[in-house]
């Protein structure tokens, strides 16, 4: 696969005096297969299946192969109007092939449509070599393949070697005039006319939504338009001359705003019917002139291609790159009728090299032992180097890497060194926590204690932190849920006030209503041990018996107040009442009145009664109704309602 | 005994009615003409039933049933399926089913024992299928044609199919269906039959056009003219032919 330039002498010799389309496609293996004999059913009874091409001997038999995949496929084949396939082939099919809709896809598309899909032409001379270049060059976009016309385009492709590249879009202009490779005019410039956020033309918008933004932005953008337009109407007028002698004007102008502005207008640019105009045939990125550049060179190289062979080796190589893009598409069609098969999906890598992990920390051992071998030993040195890197990769756990670490460095500073066993230790303890087993959880601090021996106390020990997100002991142990551990953990000392990178203490690094619960108790029996409030940890409140004595007093006294001031706003109340009844009585009542009182003050007998209920009222002030007095509001509703008043 | 019928001056009568051993489904039409027809020559034995499926009265396509349940589309309206659960017998099951190909009648064809379904009708559907009518399900198609449904009317005893299924389809299905068939027509040359026409075990409905050959062919292959609904063909079949086997 060579490129060469359409402009070197090569090429013309290349294309000689005669050159004709290749045919890419395959002679088509006919697809009208030859009739398969015809197919005589062995019975005569019906016992048979005309679609899978079987015969039964019972009925049952019959009904049961109905029900077969088998047969739905060939069904399926059938309404294809294709031939039906054998149980024994159904059945490897049915192993490789996951559907058996029996629709698979139509005919893979065929080299040639792959070919032209790009755009290109296939060319063979008569010396045999096949050579490919872009179609536009040559033909329009409407005009037919034509084998006659070719070779003179071709030719004339090659004696008149100027074209016009212009691209348009997004505001960017790009120009240029080609004289074979070299561009002897050549303009670009940019203008602000996209919308930031929403993208797209200012224009474009003020059509959508019918009036003008009347924005700075809008306004700027809608003058750099105008201006984009008049500036290209310049250049290209300038051009004018040049243009009118190129024999290929290829443009990049997408959306009508760009294509507007060369086509659009009173007098338009271009003229649209040009038969020279050709637009580029690949995706461009923005318009500059590396990119103009760019696209002539490419627009204006053929390949050439050793023998069909190569050419169909190629071709093959490219639908096989874009056939996972197919494969998805074809995902989208799920076929309904059939179940859904399981998938087997392989473990995520972190979840493999766990189960793997201790076979490939034995590997090296088991190579060391027998490394007597020159072969074993290479290998060995192999895997090593990967564990190595397997250090660095982010698809170890913590611990594995640290097992790792532990296993593959040797030439370290005591520091360092250190440091890993640090690791290591942490690593343990976090995994003794997280699974709750207090016994050996002791037995490793008491061993560690004594290793360590030096500045961490026990406190220490237990505070320390021991993972990557800045957790404690505790934390751990309240993740996972270990209730026993975490009341180990308090009452040897642990800090629950400790809080990890989120900013999380122990207590609220956990959801769990039970494990709160843990911590809240601890916190009730040793409300002196920390700082809880630090901790987060809400302190359930203990009363005394005397605190409670007093609260209960308190509130009997503030009853009991409470009821005085209701019975005397009560009286009050009454009082008023009685009052403004009085003050309303005239002056003759008011004197019976007084006159009466004085009498029962003098010990007289003053009867006056309630004309209801007939209790004592003499010294209150009555109610009155139509001349008789009662003693409560209520016996002169009574009365009132017994005896309505009748309106005449 | 075979009638011919018409639904407002429209012959595919199989279109407007549902017809089963239990129950008559008949379209809500202008007129009730239609439904008395059903109601004079049913009432004594099954109940007739007016209905409309998804505001449509077209509910002999979109809903398939035999003597033991009812199946209709998803499409159905809640108030529907609460009319037809009122008015339909107690043993009768009633189930809306969830399916691609909602037009149930045309993709379809049963008798209390089996039924014929289109070839890519759901799984899902054919165990609701087996479950709710109680029948044994085959995929097949009819004179090449999907819609087993629309070219074949099935009874306990016998079964009419498209004109074009060849005759050693017709052997085939006949021993696969246990029936006697026949290649037919209905409405004076359709070969969409059951839309043409209704049967059950004893009586047979057909458009207006049918001719008197096709109804001769149609009283004869669904053997109806010795009447009414005999024991011996619902009620005591499946013992019979347990004894039998």
């Amino acid at each position: 696969m060579a490129q060469v330039r359409i402009f070197e002498s090569s090429f013309k010799e290349l294309i000689g005096d005669e050159v004709n389309f290749l045919q890419i496609a395959a002679p088509e293996i006919s697809d009208v297969k030859e009739k398969p004999e015809e197919w005589m059913p062995s019975s005569v009874s019906g016992l048979i299946c005309s679609y899978c091409k079987a015969s039964f001997t019972d009925v049952q038999q019959q009904r049961e192969h109905y029900k077969l995949d088998w047969h739905r496929y060939n069904l399926k084949q059938n309404l294809l109007s294709r031939s039906p396939i054998t149980e024994e082939e159904f059945n490897e099919k049915a192993d490789d092939v996951s559907s058996i809709s029996g629709s698979e896809s139509e005919k893979e598309d065929n080299l040639e449509s792959i070919a032209t899909s790009q755009g290109k032409i296939f060319l063979k001379n008569n010396k045999g070599v096949v050579f490919s270049l872009y179609r536009c060059l040559l033909f329009g976009k409407k005009d037919e393949l034509d084998n006659n016309v070719l070779l003179d385009r071709l030719q004339e492709c090659h004696s008149n070697n100027q074209w016009t590249v212009i691209m348009l879009g997004g505001g960017h202009f790009a120009g240029a005039i080609f004289q074979g490779s070299v561009p002897v005019l050549h303009k670009t410039f940019h203008c602000y006319t996209v919308r930031a956020g929403q993208g797209g033309s200012q224009s474009a918008k003020d059509n959508r939504s019918g009036t003008q933004l009347k924005s700075a932005g809008a306004s700027l953008r809608r003058y750099n338009e105008a201006a984009l337009i008049q500036h290209v109407h310049d250049i290209v007028e300038a051009w004018r001359p040049e243009i009118a002698k190129s024999s290929l004007i290829i443009y990049r102008a997408t959306g009508g705003y760009n294509q507007s502005v060369l086509f659009g207008g009173k007098v338009p640019l271009i003229n649209r019917s040009d038969g020279r105009l050709r637009t580029i045939p690949f995706s461009t990125r923005r318009a500059t002139f590396t990119e103009v550049i760019r696209v002539h060179s490419l627009l204006s190289s053929a390949t050439l291609y050793e023998s069909f062979e190569t050419l169909a080796n190629v071709l093959k190589h490219e639908v096989k790159e874009t056939s996972p893009k197919r494969s998805k598409l074809k995902v989208n069609n799920i076929n309904r009728a059939k179940s859904r098969e399981n998938i087997e999906r392989p473990l995520p890598v972190i979840c493999s090299s766990r189960s793997n992990s201790s076979e490939r920390i034995i590997c090296p051992i088991m190579v060391e032992q027998l490394s007597d071998d020159d072969d074993l030993y290479i290998s060995e040195q192999e895997i090593s180097t990967k564990s190595i890197l397997q250090t660095f990769d982010d698809s170890l756990t913590f611990e594995e890497k640290q097992k790792l670490r532990k296993k593959s460095k040797k030439s370290k500073s005591r520091n360092k060194r250190q440091a890993e066993r640090d690791a290591v230790h942490k690593a343990k303890m976090s995994e003794l926590v997280r699974l709750g087993n207090i016994e050996d959880f002791e037995l490793y601090i008491k061993n560690a204690k004594v290793i360590n021996d030096d500045s961490d106390s026990k406190n220490g020990l237990m505070n320390q932190v021991v993972d990557g997100h800045s957790n404690t002991l505790l934390h751990i142990a309240a993740i996972y849920q270990q209730f026993d551990m975490i009341r180990y953990l308090l009452e040897h000392n642990a800090d629950p006030c400790l809080k990890n990178n989120s900013q999380q203490t122990a207590y609220s690094s956990t959801q769990d209503k039970d494990v709160r619960m843990v911590f809240k108790n601890f916190a009730a029996e040793f409300p002196e041990k920390h700082n809880y409030n630090k901790a987060q940890i809400p302190i359930p409140i203990v009363l005394t018996e005397e605190q409670l004595e007093k609260k209960k007093q308190a509130k009997k006294l503030k009853r009991e107040k409470e009821k005085e001031k209701k019975k005397e706003t009560f009286l009050k109340k009454q009082e008023e009442s009685e009052r403004e009844r009085f003050l309303k009585l005239s002056e003759r009542e008011k004197r019976a009145l007084a006159a009466e009182r004085r009498i029962l003050s003098q010990g007289g007998m003053v009867t006056a009664r309630c004309f209801l209920c007939a209790s004592d009222i003499s010294g209150k002030v009555p109610f009155e109704y139509s001349g008789n007095k009662f003693c409560t509001i209520e016996c002169l509703k009574a009365h009132r309602l017994a005896h309505p008043t009748v309106l005449y | 005994m075979a009638f011919r019928v018409q639904f407002e001056n429209n012959n595919e009568i199989g279109v407007f009615s549902k017809l089963t051993n239990s129950y008559c489904l008949v379209g809500i039409g202008g007129s009730e003409n239609f439904y008395s027809v059903f109601q004079g020559e049913l009432a004594e034995t099954i109940p007739v039933i007016h209905a409309s499926l998804a505001g449509c009265r077209i509910i002999g396509r979109l809903s398939v049933g035999n003597k033991h349940g009812l199946l209709v589309p998803n499409s159905t309206f809640d108030t529907e399926l609460q009319h037809l659960r009122n008015s339909l017998p107690d043993k009768v099951k009633l189930q809306r089913i969830e399916e691609r190909l909602s037009a149930l009648g045309n993709v379809i064809a049963c008798n209390d024992y089996v039924a014929l379904v289109h070839p890519d009708i759901d799984r899902e559907t054919e165990e609701i299928i087996a479950d709710t009518l109680q029948v044994e399900v085959f995929r097949q198609t009819i004179a090449n044609n999907v819609l087993v449904g629309s070219y074949s009317v099935l009874s306990n005893r016998g079964a009419l199919v498209h004109p074009n299924t060849s005759l050693s389809d017709q052997q085939e299905l006949s021993t696969l269906l246990q029936l006697p068939l026949a290649a037919g027509t209905v409405n004076r040359g359709s070969s969409a039959v059951a839309a043409g026409m209704v049967v059950n075990d004893w009586c047979a409905f057909t458009g207006m056009d049918t001719t008197s050959t096709e109804v001769t062919v149609i009283e004869s292959i669904f053997r109806l003219n010795d009447a009414n609904p005999s024991a011996i063909a619902s009620t005591m079949r499946a013992t019979l032919i347990e004894s039998m086997t």
